[in-house]
């Protein structure tokens, strides 16, 4: 936790405190655990406390009245724990508002007869006719203050009518300390006044607030747009400004260009049309558009691939892929056609792979047998994962290779 | 003469497209936005309209909707760089009679323009694939009907259309299909029209659905 420039707040006297392995917790009002707004909670784990003690010596300092202020200012100052952060430390036990012990007995009682003390003070101080409307106000405020907290918590269910509950509340206490001092009817018209004057205010200004608004979102628009497309212009740059710049150096050759813008086309399209599998990968158009690409740069073949369904890839579709790559390599090198077609299918009940060129064709009768490559990367390979390989050609024809693999024995 | 307009926002792919189509066919017309392409298309009255699916100001699918309705003798050709599978689908039931992309090769393009002129629909492999994807996501095939009298109903593909769309993706043309299946090829042809005309009236939210999250999850 960087944040630590609270510090100095509360504990000036131990800058460089020599024993803790650890740093201290950072100065923050805590999520969990809290009666008021959290400061007392958060103060004691910042001082490494039980927050009972910092929460007596909190209120004992209130019957001076400089405890209330402190806490005031403190609630205003301290940043609220990051999510996840302060409870990521195992609270310490007495941490909860329920009192589950005979400490925290204790404690309350401590906190009552420090109540009590309070109110005898406040007696003192005015005549008790005061006292009933100004402990109204100070407890509305208090609600609204814990309700309005910094965070926005007033998705909790029963929030709204708690801030509800405290404005009622201090606006009675208002009300009633102004009835009591004799001057509600004085006040009655001061407010109206204000009231009007308010009014006309926003009216007035009510152009320049929607403005205000109105340009705060267009910055957001704005600032969303400009990281899009930075995030585009990134990934521009390592992909296709780094292709263009080396089309330009092979501009002689232009079976290396097309090759290359091929490869550079089939990447863009991927990444803007089929995110996912450029994302996850490890699924089975994953690994056939990679390895058509592999096929692409190393040959001078373009394939078209089609594939339909998708499936996670296991060792017998990795074992397939490999296949179908010696199938697409032998059709680059012995068919004579540029091009050729894969199509692949992925159903409940088997995996397909269509490989099909228009080049020259064979007859497969007629292979010698020392032009293993068809016979054992394809066939072979199929045949031990229970599939089947099965190579249709004529001279002149062109050639396709189809190749199964059954789901249930892949699964 | 086959007369064909070329809407593509691109200049550099109009005068590739006018190239490549070469004197085989008369180009009548081209338009970069929508606006001009509706209004070029209205007073050129082509054979065939080879529409590009993304433009400024709304896209082939806004052409295809203004004019369809008002000029049913156009035939209209999606011709795009893009392979999203539901731009495709998009423009396809908006009334296109085929889909293919801008890597098409010349006599290819000339041959899908004359085939869309003559009324037939225009398969690319990769537009089969996508048919089949999007309606092998809607349920298993129905086995082939006896009677083509019977309705299978929009929303499957037939065992004999399955393998047709099949075979298309795998790079057959219609006549190695016929021969591959002994059938003519006509019955082809009817195959694949049957298949558009699935995928353009099939109302069923799957198609869309589909459209919408399989290539882009």
């Amino acid at each position: 936790m960087p944040r630590c420039d609270d510090q100095g707040v509360t504990t000036p006297a131990v800058p460089e405190s020599p024993s803790p392995p650890q740093p201290r917790p950072p100065l923050v009002r805590v999520r969990s655990g809290r009666v008021l707004a959290g400061v007392a909670a958060g103060t004691a784990a910042h001082l490494r406390q039980d927050p009972l003690v910092v929460r007596v010596a909190f209120a004992v300092l209130a019957t001076t009245g400089i405890g209330v202020v402190l806490y005031g200012l403190l609630w205003l100052t301290m940043p609220v724990a990051q999510p996840g952060t302060a409870e990521a430390a195992p609270p310490p036990p007495g941490v909860g508002w329920r009192p589950s012990g005979r400490r925290e007995l204790f404690g309350l009682i401590v906190l009552a007869v420090v109540a009590v003390g309070l109110l005898s003070r406040l007696v003192q101080w005015g005549t008790s006719a005061l006292l009933l409307p100004l402990t109204l106000v100070a407890i509305g405020l208090a609600v609204i203050w814990r309700q309005l907290d910094s965070d926005r918590e007033l998705d909790v269910p029963g929030g709204r009518w708690a801030l509800a509950g405290g404005a009622a509340l201090a606006a009675g206490g208002v009300v009633l300390l102004l009835a009591t001092t004799g001057q509600l009817t004085a006040a009655r018209n001061g407010f109206a006044a204000t009231l009007v004057i308010l009014t006309g205010l926003v009216l007035a200004t009510a152009p320049v607030w929607r403005r205000l608004l109105d340009s705060r979102s267009l910055e957001r628009t704005a600032r969303i747009r400009s990281e899009e497309r930075a995030t585009v212009a990134a990934h521009l740059h390592d992909s296709v400004l780094q292709t263009l710049a080396l089309i330009q150096r092979h501009a002689e050759d232009p079976q290396a260009v097309s090759r290359l813008a091929r490869g550079q086309e089939r990447e863009l399209r991927a990444w803007l049309y089929e995110p996912a599998v450029v994302r996850e990968g490890g699924t089975w158009a994953g690994l056939v558009a990679g390895l058509v690409t592999e096929v692409e740069a190393d040959h001078a073949l373009i394939v078209d691939p089609v594939v339909v369904g998708d499936a996670p890839v296991d060792d017998a579709l990795a074992a397939l892929g490999a296949a179908t790559r010696e199938a697409l390599v032998n059709a680059a090198k012995h068919s004579g056609a540029d091009a050729a077609d894969l199509y692949t299918e992925v159903t409940p009940a088997r995996v397909s792979v269509f490989v099909r060129d228009r080049g020259s064709g064979f007859d497969p009768a007629a292979v010698p047998d020392d032009r293993r490559g068809l016979r054992d990367s394809v066939s072979g390979r199929l045949t031990r994962l229970g599939g089947t390989a099965e190579v249709r050609s004529a001279p002149g024809e062109g050639t396709e290779v189809e190749l199964v693999l059954p789901r249930t024995v892949a699964a | 003469m086959t007369r064909v307009f070329v809407v593509d926002d691109h200049a550099m792919v109009r005068a590739g497209v006018r190239a490549e189509l070469g004197d085989d066919v008369t180009v009548v017309g081209e338009a970069a936005d929508v606006a001009t392409a509706v209004e070029g298309i209205r007073i050129a009255r082509p054979d065939v309209v080879l529409l590009d699916v993304h433009m400024p100001g709304g896209g082939g699918r806004a052409v295809l909707e203004a004019l369809r309705g008002e000029l049913p003798d156009v035939r209209w050709l999606a011709l795009s760089v893009s392979d999203a599978a539901e731009d495709v689908i998009a423009v396809i039931r908006a009334g296109a009679r085929g889909y293919v992309t801008k890597t098409i090769s010349g006599p290819d393009l000339i041959d899908a323009v004359r085939r869309v002129a003559d009324g037939d629909v225009v398969f690319s492999p990769r537009l089969a694939g996508f048919v089949l994807d999007a309606f092998a996501a809607a349920g298993p095939a129905v086995p082939a009907p006896a009677e083509e009298a019977t309705d299978p109903g929009l929303d499957l593909l037939s065992a004999r259309e399955r393998e047709v769309m099949q075979l298309l993706a795998r790079g057959y043309t219609y006549r190695e299909i016929g021969a591959r299946l002994f059938i003519s090829v006509k019955t082809v042809e009817s195959h694949a029209s049957n298949v558009l005309r699935k995928l353009q009236l099939s109302n069923r939210n799957e198609l869309t659905r589909w459209a919408a999250t399989n290539r882009l999850l």
